[in-house]
């Protein structure tokens, strides 16, 4: 098989779910795949930040991200956007980003409208 | 003296081949310049001034400036002084600061934002021409978007430590640049936190919209299109290419547009916004959305607010 078919397991941290992920998919598309309803999943971008994750275990390729929302320190511990990010191994990651709320399903009424 | 549109909006990329993919073969703008420094300018087929788009290549998303075309050139002086006069510190920029464009005034709105006044615009015609012209023209790519219709920026609101920026921007919108209300949105036990504005300063719903957020920040650049015929294609072609889409087809109730809310490949929110809404005049009495009717303000047919739309933005 070429490496463009080429797929691995992703684990999520806590929820102890997984979800399979192409090499050429970025790692929030699988996971938005797996069927949790209204996960907002950003802009899949790399700009909002909301789908920030920690890679515990495995590597991955990373496109551009923004400084805002990622520092050369946190890329260094391995917290990346999950939408700029692809799987080129086994991966456990903890969801730390604003999406963590949706994966846990709580909601929450905003006091003021919008905020 | 009056400001006559949205006159062009900078937004930062992350990567300028993917966004100029995205501008130009997506949302179908022409590409007119490119400056030293590497930035792309951008404009839509019908419209006449040499760019409406400046994409920026940085390391953050978002907006780094937006401009507002005013009358004349003699206008600029009394928008300084009032400006000044309001207690806000205006920068006159010579003319070439922004290229193809006459002297400028730089100054930033209550809400933080950066905004630049000018007169003049290098002219270089719609796709059209202004002599006989064709209705469109044949050379359209992707969703083929007419102009920049409006921008909407998200303002710090944090009612409990007396804090909004909505209001504070659309003040200054109103009273120093001659806007005028068209729709708001108002929250609160009372109902009186103005918590989201629609502001025109010509005859169409917006020119510039404000919406509260726990931070100021960029919500989107809308693009105008025709019909709703041309939104459901446009909604085609972004998942052809696989565009992602916040919001699919879909009327607003404020303004009565007709959107799609989607990205661009840095995150930053783009709008297909079609149809003319209504005619906007200064006397229209003021629309107001209720908090709880707001999910249906926003997005008429769902009546419910999706959590992107307040928390998703750069």
């Amino acid at each position: 098989m070429g490496c463009f078919y080429k797929k691995h397991l992703v684990e999520i941290d806590k929820t102890n779910e997984s979800f399979i992920c192409k090499q050429a998919q970025h790692i929030l598309s699988g996971m938005a795949a797996m069927g949790k309803k209204g996960i907002p999943s950003g802009c899949h971008g790399g700009g909002c930040g909301v789908c920030k994750v920690h890679i515990l275990d495995g590597k991955v390729k990373t496109k551009s991200m923004s400084r805002e929302h990622i520092s050369d320190e946190e890329i260094k511990l391995g917290i990346v956007l999950a939408c700029r990010a692809y799987p080129e191994s086994r991966i456990k990651l903890k969801v730390i980003g604003k999406i963590s709320k949706n994966v846990l399903k709580t909601i929450t009424k905003k006091k003021y409208g919008f905020v | 003296m009056s400001v006559l549109r949205i006159g062009h909006i900078n937004i930062r990329v992350l990567d300028m081949d993917e966004a100029r993919n995205h501008y130009i073969n997506i949302n179908g703008l022409i590409e007119t310049h490119e400056d030293d420094q590497g930035n792309v300018y951008l404009k839509g087929w019908d419209e006449w001034d040499k760019y409406s788009v400046i994409l920026s290549k940085s390391d953050t998303a978002g907006m780094n400036h937006i401009a507002y075309k005013v009358s004349c050139d003699g206008d600029l002086n009394t928008y300084k002084k009032s400006i000044e006069d309001y207690g806000i510190e205006v920068e006159e920029v010579p003319a070439g600061t922004l290229p193809c464009v006459g002297r400028a005034l730089r100054f930033n709105i209550p809400s933080g934002h950066e905004m630049y006044l000018y007169a003049e615009k290098e002219l270089v015609g719609t796709s059209v021409g202004s002599i006989n012209p064709d209705p469109w023209p044949d050379d359209l790519k992707g969703v083929g978007v007419h102009w920049l219709d409006h921008a909407l920026l998200m303002c710090e609101l944090n009612p409990e430590e007396q804090v909004n920026k909505v209001a504070e921007a659309t003040n200054f919108m109103i009273d120093v640049l001659g806007f005028y209300l068209v729709e708001q949105v108002m929250v609160g036990p009372d109902g009186d936190i103005q918590a989201a504005t629609w502001l025109s300063c010509s005859n169409t719903p917006h020119d510039i919209a404000f919406v509260g957020g726990p931070k100021m920040g960029f919500h989107h650049a809308a693009f105008f299109l025709d019909s709703w015929e041309d939104v459901l294609k446009a909604a085609d072609i972004m998942s052809k290419n696989r565009v992602k889409i916040d919001v699919t087809p879909q009327r607003h109730g404020i303004t009565r547009g007709y959107t799609i809310y989607y990205f661009d490949p840095s995150g930053n929110r783009n709008e297909t916004f079609g149809g003319l809404g209504y005619l906007a005049q200064p006397d229209r009495p003021v629309t107001t959305w209720t908090e709880d009717e707001l999910g249906a303000g926003i997005f008429y047919h769902t009546r419910e607010l999706v959590e992107s739309f307040t928390t998703v933005y750069t």
